[in-house]
């Protein structure tokens, strides 16, 4: 998809997002559905990774989105999200490449990527940005694809990290923040504070190619 | 008379079968509801209503696998995810054939109240303009109504669905009963004050969509929570489940039975009156012949067209109400094309809540009179939707750590205006349904054909509303502009989802299958009411005018009946 589409694709939605703030209470009835769910990263269960692999993806999950003021990745769960959508999710050939590039980071740190200390950790991955810095990945708004199969390891990760923290619960709600419903107003301040509202809906979810 | 199970059989619960059952059930007459989708109860089953991202298997990225293998169409619209999967056709389990080189979507849903769970729920009138359309220019047949003729219908339509939006006075899109519009984006006021002075000749208005902005009829004014396709449990947009069905319902005169499939109609000895629809139960593969005096299709354009050419007998061998041969030809739909411009403007704006509307500019093309440098006939009207972009476009960037983590917070400072032109598209016959040969689906039921391509009218208007875009989007400030040029990459025959006009109305038998009450010709007792009986297609969204026809088909079908009885 190009900048083109993708730029039409996302302006199909009118941006938001909806959250059940206390006073909406649900009913008996609709407490079984996908609003009274815990969180898919809750429910899912994915024992895929090796402890070594795993440990290496909660440490470059931490370097890429660290706790600050914030929750980071790490209290998002983000780690678990991987797990989950690179066993479950991704096509086999995505899969393979992944883990070979899982597999390619701790042969270069010696073996045990989370042994090393943080600014090696960092070097590492910058590494492999510079590497990677040609891939069509990091063109201008090529993002809202479903998914980019030609992703190099570093660029897979960092998706699916963003992703993994922008969609959870932490993310959604103490990184970004819900846009309260109850009324419309479209015209109040955005504050130099303000951050975006969470989604509701993925603007790739909706752009896909039609014909 | 002989006697029958029912005084009146509605096959679909969708948009229009919602309302057969509404305006029937309230005149007095027994009414059995045929749907071939599973039950959905209103509020209780709105399975992903306010679910947020983290409560979504895979946070809510669309699962590849299952979507191409179970829904390789429905996949491709907007409102497909997992919070509307429910609703949605299964396209493996319920085949039609598309033609490779003449592909044709057909979106559909699965479930009663049908895709009024799913649409957009924009609604605008037909103009005078489009009634006479076909007749000015010698397209198809002339419409055997007029403007004035439906009016007094639309209104009826309006007061009870709730229509929230302007009046503007125009004549080529007629103000409907309205409650207040919907606030506007900051962008839009900027946007809108500009046009007014740079382009005045072109209208602009706040979306006009059945969504309540006050409380009406015992429906919640709408809480503005975004994505209505999940279904909405205080009934703020309309659907079947949250108007017409409860209506019927508490007339005590409806039955409503989920999960039967329509196969056919059956008719008597002269081929005059339908006497009994022949089902199959979706889950135990169960035959059962219903019987009434009336029967309305409502089954949506397609299904009702593929009803009725498998009702072919001795008496109508080309199909039940087909001696004109009509029946499957002249499919229609809009083609939609998206024109983006980019603005700096109120990138300290935000907003509250999430309003599932946008702005409207009514068609200003051929309006009236055909404009001199226009290469096409009719026209389009673009629905056009503000986007604030945010780390969803941004996070295909360099960088680690605190840094790269700050920018994702905060929203572009930039706007995206995105004018989405819906383009009128010309009825022809070559577009067209037909009953495969052998082909069957799980129920032996022969699968329908589909074949559909544009013209070079719909290119052309396409194109021009390319043109168009530009001039509106420069005179509405954009920094930055991308318009569609090219008609290369266009969408496909369904995909704007507005299909229609396959059993088409008309004033000649030998032309057309239903007269202006969208009674059949040949087959006294029946009437089709969904989306088929299009004779043109106009530039606006559809179903209201199925509303309108609808409603105005059951009060003289009644009559019929009542006069009958009388004599
Ligand atoms: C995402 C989306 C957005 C849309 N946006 C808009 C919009 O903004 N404005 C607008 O005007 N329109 C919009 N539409 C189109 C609108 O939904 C349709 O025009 C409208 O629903 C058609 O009404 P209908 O009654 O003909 O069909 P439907 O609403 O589809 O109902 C048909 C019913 O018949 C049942 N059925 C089908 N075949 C059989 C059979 N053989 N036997 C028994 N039952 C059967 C189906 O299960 C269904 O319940 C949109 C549609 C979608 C999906």
């Amino acid at each position: 998809m190009n900048r083109r589409e993708l730029l039409q694709c996302a302006a199909l939605l009118v941006s938001g997002t909806a959250v059940t703030p206390g006073s909406w209470a649900l009913s008996q009835a609709q407490s079984k559905y996908l609003s009274a769910r815990a969180p898919y990263i809750e429910t899912a269960t994915a024992d895929f990774f090796t402890d070594a692999q795993r440990a290496a993806v909660a440490a470059a999950a931490d370097i890429t989105i660290p706790i600050t003021g914030t929750p980071g990745a790490l209290d998002a769960g983000v780690p678990r999200f991987i797990e989950l959508m690179v066993s479950d999710w991704l096509t086999d050939e995505e899969r393979a490449n992944f883990m070979g590039g899982l597999e390619d980071l701790q042969a270069r740190a010696g073996g045990d990527f989370s042994a090393l200390p943080a600014p090696k950790q960092l070097a590492l991955l910058e590494a492999l940005e510079d590497e990677a810095a040609d891939a069509p990945w990091y063109q201008f708004a090529n993002t809202l694809r479903t998914w980019d199969p030609e992703a190099p390891f570093i660029c897979a990760f960092k998706e699916l990290t963003v992703l993994g923290f922008m969609l959870s619960r932490e993310g959604s709600r103490e990184f970004l923040r819900p846009n309260p419903m109850g009324t419309f107003d479209g015209d109040i301040p955005l504050l130099a504070t303000d951050s975006a509202y969470s989604k509701h809906t993925l603007l790739r979810a909706i752009a896909r190619e039609s014909s | 008379m002989e006697a029958t199970d029912f005084d009146a059989i509605v096959v679909g619960s969708g948009i229009s079968g919602g309302w057969a059952a509404k305006e029937l059930t309230e005149r007095g007459l027994k009414v059995l509801v045929l749907d071939r989708g599973r039950n959905i109860r209103h509020a209780v089953d709105y399975y992903g209503e306010h679910a947020q991202s983290y409560q979504e298997p895979y946070y809510g990225l669309p699962n590849r696998e299952r979507d191409s293998r179970e829904y390789f169409i429905q996949q491709n619209s907007y409102a497909f995810g997992e919070t509307t999967l429910q609703y949605w056709n299964n396209d493996r389990l319920n085949p039609y054939v598309r033609t490779p080189d003449k592909p044709f979507n057909w979106m559909r849903a699965d479930v009663v109240g049908g895709r009024s769970l799913l649409w957009g729920r924009q609604v605008y009138r037909w103009s005078e303009q489009d009634f006479t359309a076909n007749r000015d220019d010698g397209s198809a047949v002339d419409w055997p109504v007029r403007y004035a003729d439906i009016a007094p219908w639309y209104s009826h339509v309006e007061k009870f669905i709730g229509v929230s939006g302007q009046a503007e006075g125009l004549p080529q899109l007629p103000d409907s009963e309205f409650l207040p519009p919907m606030d506007y984006y900051a962008l839009e006021k900027t946007a809108i004050a500009r046009m007014k002075k740079k382009v005045p000749e072109i209208p602009i208005t706040m979306g006009r969509v059945a969504i309540l902005t006050q409380d009406h009829n015992g429906r919640a004014a709408c809480h503005y929570c975004g994505p209505c396709q999940r279904g909405c449990s205080t009934g703020s947009y309309f659907s079947s489940q949250s108007s017409t069905l409860p209506a019927a319902e508490a007339t005590g005169n409806m039955t409503l039975l989920p999960n039967r499939v329509v196969e056919r109609l059956e008719h008597d000895e002269c081929g005059r009156r339908v006497t009994g629809v022949l089902t199959v139960d979706t889950e135990t593969g169960e035959r059962q012949r219903f019987s009434a005096r009336l029967v309305f299709l409502c089954a949506s354009t397609l299904a009702s067209t593929q009803i009725l050419l498998n009702s072919a007998s001795e008496q109508h061998p080309q199909g039940l109400a087909n001696g004109s041969g009509v029946v499957g030809k002249y499919l229609m739909d809009h083609l939609a094309l998206s024109h983006t411009g980019f603005f700096v403007d109120d990138a300290d704006r935000y907003y509250l809540g999430d309003r599932p509307n946008g702005l409207y500019i009514p068609r200003f093309r051929n309006v009236g009179e055909q404009d001199q440098d226009a290469n096409f006939l009719r026209g389009y009207g673009y629905q056009c939707l503000p986007l604030r972009p945010d780390w969803e476009t941004t996070f295909n960037q360099r960088g680690f750590g605190a840094d790269y983590k700050a920018q994702l917070a905060k929203p572009m400072p930039i706007w995206i205006w995105a004018l989405r032109a819906f383009v009128e598209c010309l009825p022809r016959a070559s577009n067209r349904l037909y009953l495969h040969a052998n082909k069957t689906d799980r129920f032996g039921i022969p699968q329908l054909v589909t074949e559909f391509t544009w013209s070079d009218n719909e290119r052309n208007a396409a194109l021009d509303s390319g043109v168009q875009a530009g001039r509106i989007l420069r005179a509405a400030g954009a920094v930055s502009i991308d318009v569609t040029d090219s008609t290369e990459n266009l969408d496909v025959g369904g995909d704007a989802i507005h299909e229609m006009g396959t059993v088409r109305m008309g004033r000649d038998p030998a032309t057309s299958a239903l007269n202006g009450f969208n009674q059949a010709h040949e087959v006294d007792n029946l009437f089709v009411t969904d989306g088929s009986f299009m004779t043109s297609a106009s530039c606006v969204n559809p179903s209201l005018t199925y509303m309108a026809f609808t409603a105005r088909a059951c009060d003289y079908a009644v009559k019929q009946l009542q006069t009958a009885n009388s004599a």
